[in-house]
């Protein structure tokens, strides 16, 4: 049972490292999209 | 095929004049190398190590690092004066521009190793004169295929804003078989083993010079294209 | 895009997470109820479950990267580059957890965090060629230039693989042998349980791939329509 603490580090680094990635993606992605509608908004209004 | 190999040396012989005129290309590259082999020698304790083990590692060292001196060079120069837009105007193949800059890249390295090689011996306490000709084909191999994916690379580089920073970080991982094979290479001719003991490396290294030559032909038109 | 296109791609992608969150679940419970404890190496031996299909993962990351290039060389489309763009970082996430996971079964097993093996050695270059092939694409401005360059680099890059495999080799060799594909066939040198596990992982992660790619590749798609509006609509007037 020694050998749970590398365990443990090489799950969290795994996990830590996979659900970091997605949730920076989705960040990058939201914030992308809201800039898209707030574009499309300014640009139907001086259209 | 007469057509494009008096293109080719037209472009050979450009580089050669430019470079007999400003003489600033070899003598920086030479010097340059020579710095490389001092530091190496003062950071290892040559009295601890035996020379003929690291001896090869520190000689391709001096050579890349020299070399890659040579590449940022070879478009830049071109770039700075609007002459690589010259050359592409010129009613020829983009593969001739590669080849012309690959053969003057080469033969400018090939002659300053030349010229590394005896301090090489001196410094080091190595004969290299009975193991010469193996080693000539190991420094050919190992040019060659340096100068093959330099120059492509180099090309690319050369209309980054970084490009003095981009070229090592994307042609230095690339180089590492081929490292690795002429290291070992002239580490195992130095210890007096025949060619034939290596031919592993040999197929490897020749065959890595083929490709990327290949490949290089095959995508020169998409990194020359304006 | 009409309305219903989208409709119909959100239900898809819907699925494609409930079905990739599913399959990492089994994984979990089969990693670390399932399957049993390995004798030699104990306890830590589980971290292979996740190791290997990191591994597979970003080197297929890595070749559908060479194959988008060559796509984008020949058809010119903004969608192949998009795709290698998305691939290539995908791979060298996956790439530096092979990379993190792979000392930390190495210090308790062999002794030593680092050793210049052949494996460890070219997973090394080859996460160097990804990152700097990423550098290539953040230095240069976007356009046709940089999608050329980049897709020269991926082809570059993935020929390499070979020369770097064999080069490392011959240099030096102590990663454990492959178990799965040994001289005797396929899956001979594990236990079926051990398999099944692996295979319910790499599943699990390939679908993760597809997943990532696909929110990757939406967010290359939303930068290019804004900057379209914007040089459409905001700069022209």
């Amino acid at each position: 049972m020694h050998n749970l603490g590398f365990l443990f580090a090489a799950n969290v680094f795994v996990w830590g490292g996979i659900i970091y990635y997605v949730y920076t993606l989705k960040q990058r992605n939201r914030a992308l999209e809201k800039d898209l509608d707030l574009l499309k908004e300014t640009l139907s209004k001086e259209g | 095929m007469n057509l494009f190999l008096s293109q080719i040396a037209a472009i050979v012989w450009k580089d050669f004049v430019t470079e007999l005129k400003t003489r600033e290309l070899f003598s920086a590259m030479f010097i340059f190398a020579l710095l490389v082999m001092l530091i190496f020698i003062f950071s290892v304790n040559l009295s601890i190590v035996k020379a003929s083990e690291v001896g090869p590692g520190i000689l391709w060292v001096a050579f890349l690092f020299s070399g890659t001196l040579g590449l940022n060079r070879s478009f830049v120069l071109e770039k700075e004066n609007g002459c690589l837009m010259g050359l592409m105007l010129v009613p020829a193949d983009r593969t001739v521009i590669y080849f012309g800059k690959l053969i003057s890249n080469f033969v400018f390295l090939t002659i300053m190793e030349l010229f590394i090689l005896p301090l090489f011996m001196i410094f080091f306490n190595i004969d290299l004169i009975e193991h010469l000709l193996p080693l000539l084909l190991v420094i050919f191999l190992g040019t060659l295929g340096f100068c093959a994916l330099g120059t492509l690379l180099s090309s690319l580089a050369s209309n980054l804003k970084t490009r003095e920073i981009m070229l090592p970080i994307l042609l230095y991982p690339l180089l590492v078989p081929i490292v690795i094979g002429v290291v070992r290479m002239t580490g195992q001719i130095l210890a007096g083993e025949p060619l034939s003991e290596m031919m592993n490396w040999i197929g490897l290294t020749a065959s890595f010079d083929i490709i990327y030559i290949g490949v290089s032909i095959m995508t020169i038109d998409h990194i020359l294209e304006e | 895009m009409s309305p219903d296109v989208v409709e119909e791609k959100e239900e898809e992608s819907n699925a494609l997470v409930w079905l990739t969150g599913f399959a990492l679940l089994a994984a979990m419970i089969a990693i670390f109820i399932y399957v049993p404890t390995e004798r030699k190496e104990g306890l830590i031996q589980r971290i292979m479950y996740f190791h290997v299909p990191c591994a597979w993962l970003s080197f297929f990351a890595f070749f559908v990267v060479f194959i988008c290039s060559i796509l984008f060389l020949w058809k010119k489309d903004r969608e192949w580059d998009i795709y290698a763009h998305a691939s290539a970082e995908i791979g060298v996430v996956f790439c530096s957890l092979v990379l993190i996971t792979g000392p930390i079964w190495a210090r308790p097993v062999w002794g030593a965090w680092w050793v210049w093996d052949a494996r460890l050695t070219s997973t090394l270059i080859l996460w160097i060629i990804y990152v700097s092939y990423l550098m290539l694409r953040a230095q240069s401005d976007a356009g046709s230039m940089r999608a050329r360059y980049a897709a020269v680099l991926g082809i570059v890059g993935f020929l390499n693989i070979p020369f770097i495999h064999f080069s490392v080799l011959w240099w030096r060799t102590f990663h454990p042998q492959s178990k799965v594909i040994t001289n005797e066939g396929i899956g001979k040198g594990m236990d079926p349980s051990m398999l099944a596990t692996l295979g319910i992982s790499l599943c699990a992660f390939t679908l993760l791939y597809f997943l990532l790619m696909g929110e990757r590749v939406r967010q290359e798609k939303l930068k290019d329509e804004i900057d379209r509006l914007k040089r459409e609509k905001l700069y022209s007037s």
